[in-house]
């Protein structure tokens, strides 16, 4: 029972990281309807930053550096590149994404070379054990901050003017430009705050048990993307519940993959994309996502 | 105007893509002629030169590694030729990046082809496996591939050292021997699928079902840096001993959830799992208490004249670069066509196919240490050796690991290629 809830823990913790990065994917896709591939480059921008300015200035300094860094990487991609596409259409942004993350990713790999860099947290390689079930302290502390994260989030979107603007934007560009909001604010809005997400994400997926950063960091951004589609593109909550669900029923498939032979190996790897393909085929929007309305 | 230009332009790409795809005869370039006697040359050897190509991977995944190899091999080479070359010809060495891009290196191989001699290296798993037929279908040496056990199907290949599988059969074989495994026991082997983890997961079965071992297989991308959940199930399945076929920030995270989760067996790696950085990391103690490395090739801080003589070398070429298993690799990769080109230069016959003939002559080649035994190549379908090293981490050693010996165990002798 211990190890089952042990996989259990690992997993809703690991979800929880996911959809930190899942959130950011919706929120620039609703914010500027950008399909960012360039997502995990910026990841792994905030969590590199974080990990070459601990030891001169301090990991919580680096911390506040990483986070403000990956923000205004968000920002002029969006400003630089985004806004000066011709017309906007989904397909090209997300091949000049494609471009902006390798070329990033090629600098990166660069500068990290082949070494794994260590984060420098104060929490170290620390477990916690409750009720039998071990899991690493920055597991513990990443799944608290997120929730409080999804709370400000939630805070941000229904309380705040900006966040009611940035909902505004994303339910009907046109409409909400000619009601007065400044598209082009609550776009760098959007890359801001995704930025910031992801570099949040990117240091503690760079914490025990991972070893540092290495250049396939920003591979794991990736696997955040059947979160994203499955908990439906453009919902917040569909990209937090997506990330749950992935990380529990990879953390299961790979923790019972003994019993579940008969499915060969490697199921870790294969079970997110299933479970999102099967979520698809019975909603084809997705958990959350908004239904297109279709004239007859 | 602008359409004429815009024509020009196009015209010249095509020209220019139809030049770099033509299949030029490899034999077709080079000098012909002959400067040292009655040398028979082909592509890539003139009268005062040897050109041999190395096809590696310099904006990828493995660009960093790749990088110190390639400082290596120009660095011996630029002393070879300070002491008079090969055949009286000085050793040029073309460097082209493929990025680990398969169909890269297939069209660079191809515009390369007709000026060198032999390839030095073509770097990675999916980039050798497409350039070794073609190479093969031209006559042409391939040499610094890695250790997959499918190059063995190759008569113009040239392995450094001995094959995954061998390393994965040795590390059961030693984990039984010296740290105490016995029959019953379950080893956990946690690979990357692929031509590299895969033959090390098939060396390690075959040595389990030879001592009476049970094997526990995870399978795992390089993407996977957390293993925790891996780690859990070799816990839940009681496992005595891992093995690792993968990269060092999985090591990383093996190790150090192990050690969290009051795992203490031993974990023995293939040849490219340790980089010494990780002993920084937090993980550092849990490898210095566990961690072991079964290698074809010798570890950095090896003292025996061969990786003497290469430390020396690369410390010159890069005072500030990392001390990994890449710096006697390269030395060694390039002490391999060396002699291979030397001994084509006795039977007077420089050509590509003279070279890979002069390899497969090669037996009990003596590397001075870079590998731990002496080689014989003479036979296609046999790895050259089937003796690895075995070290441990260490935070003194340079390089991170301290040689603890030799080992050819029964299972390593037994299996089977074919």
């Amino acid at each position: 029972m211990s190890y089952f809830l042990t996989q259990l823990a690992n997993g809703l913790s690991y979800g929880l990281i996911l959809g930190l990065i899942a959130v950011g994917f919706v929120i620039v896709f609703t914010s500027t309807g950008v399909l960012n591939f360039a997502h995990g480059s910026v990841l792994l921008t905030g969590a590199y930053l974080v990990a070459v300015l601990q030891d001169p200035i301090g990991f919580w300094a680096a911390v506040l550096v990483g986070i403000a860094g990956a923000a205004l990487l968000g920002v002029l991609i969006n400003a630089v590149l985004v806004r000066n596409l011709a017309e906007a259409n989904p397909g090209t942004a997300a091949i000049l994404m494609l471009g902006v993350d390798i070329l990033l990713l090629t600098e990166l790999t660069r500068r990290i070379g082949n070494r794994v860099l260590p984060i420098g947290a104060p929490w170290g390689a620390d477990v916690v054990t409750f009720g039998g079930i071990t899991l690493p302290t920055s597991r513990a502390i990443a799944a608290g901050l997120a929730v409080v994260v999804f709370g400000v989030l939630w805070f941000l979107f229904a309380r705040t003017g900006a966040g009611v603007a940035m909902r505004a934007a994303a339910a009907d560009g046109d409409t909400a430009s000619l009601m007065g909001i400044r598209l082009t604010r609550t776009g760098a809005a959007g890359w801001a705050l995704a930025g910031a997400l992801a570099a949040i994400a990117g240091i503690f997926l760079a914490s025990f048990p991972s070893p540092g950063i290495a250049p396939t960091l920003a591979l794991t951004a990736f696997a955040a993307i059947p979160a994203w589609v499955l908990g439906g593109f453009d919902s917040v909550v569909g990209a937090i519940v997506g990330g749950l669900i992935i990380g529990v029923v990879t953390a299961l498939a790979v923790g019972y993959e003994s019993d579940l032979h008969f499915l060969g190996r490697g199921l870790g790897e294969v079970v997110p994309y299933a479970v999102m393909i099967l979520v698809l085929l019975v909603r084809p929007s997705g958990l959350f996502g908004r239904q297109e309305a279709v004239r007859v | 105007m602008k359409h004429r230009t815009r024509t020009t332009l196009a015209l010249a790409g095509t020209i220019a893509l139809l030049a770099a795809c033509s299949t030029e005869d490899p034999d077709a370039g080079g000098g012909g002629g002959s400067a040292e006697g009655d040398v028979e040359t082909g592509s890539g050897v003139t009268d005062d030169t040897i050109t041999v190509g190395m096809l590696t991977d310099l904006s990828g995944p493995f660009a960093a590694g790749a990088a110190v190899q390639v400082t290596q091999t120009q660095a011996f080479y630029d002393r070879l030729n300070e002491e008079g070359g090969v055949c009286g010809r000085d050793v040029e060495v073309e460097v082209q990046d493929h990025g680990y891009d398969p169909q890269r290196a297939v069209s660079l191989y191809r515009s390369m082809a007709p000026n060198i001699v032999a390839l030095q290296q073509v770097l990675g798993g999916p980039t050798s496996a497409a350039v070794l037929p073609l190479a093969e279908a031209d006559g042409m040496y391939l040499g610094g591939h890695g250790w997959a056990g499918v190059a063995l199907e190759y008569e113009n290949a040239q392995i450094p050292g001995t094959t995954y599988s061998i390393e994965g059969a040795n590390a059961v074989d030693y984990l039984v021997d010296e740290l105490g495994l016995a029959e019953g026991d379950k080893i956990g082997v946690v690979y990357f699928v692929g031509d590299y983890g895969s033959n090390s997961l098939e060396g390690a079965q075959h040595a389990a079902e030879e001592r009476g071992l049970e094997i526990v297989p995870q399978e795992i991308t390089p993407r996977d840096t957390d293993l925790s959940a891996q780690v859990s199930a070799l816990q839940q399945a009681g496992v005595s001993g891992v093995i690792l076929a993968a990269a060092p920030a999985q090591l990383a995270s093996l190790a150090g959830v192990m050690a969290s989760q009051g795992m203490d067996v031993p974990i023995v790696g293939n040849t490219p799992t340790f980089g010494p950085s990780l002993l920084e990391t937090t993980a550092g103690p849990a490898l210095l208490e566990n961690f072991y490395t079964v290698t074809s090739i010798a570890p950095y801080s090896l003292d025996e004249p061969g990786v003497e003589e290469a430390r020396e070398l690369y410390e010159a070429a890069d005072p500030d670069g990392e001390l990994g298993w890449e710096v006697p690799l390269a030395s060694a990769q390039a002490r391999l066509l060396t002699t291979a080109l030397e001994r084509a230069c006795e039977e007077g016959d420089l050509t590509p196919e003279g070279v890979v003939a002069a390899m497969r002559q090669t037996s009990d080649l003596d590397t001075e240490g870079l590998f731990a035994t002496p080689l014989d190549y003479t036979e296609v379908t046999e790895p050259p050796t089937r003796t690895v090293y075995v070290s441990r981490a260490s935070a003194d050693a340079p390089g991170g690991l301290e040689v603890l010996g030799t080992v050819e165990g029964p299972s390593a002798q037994s299996y089977t290629f074919g």
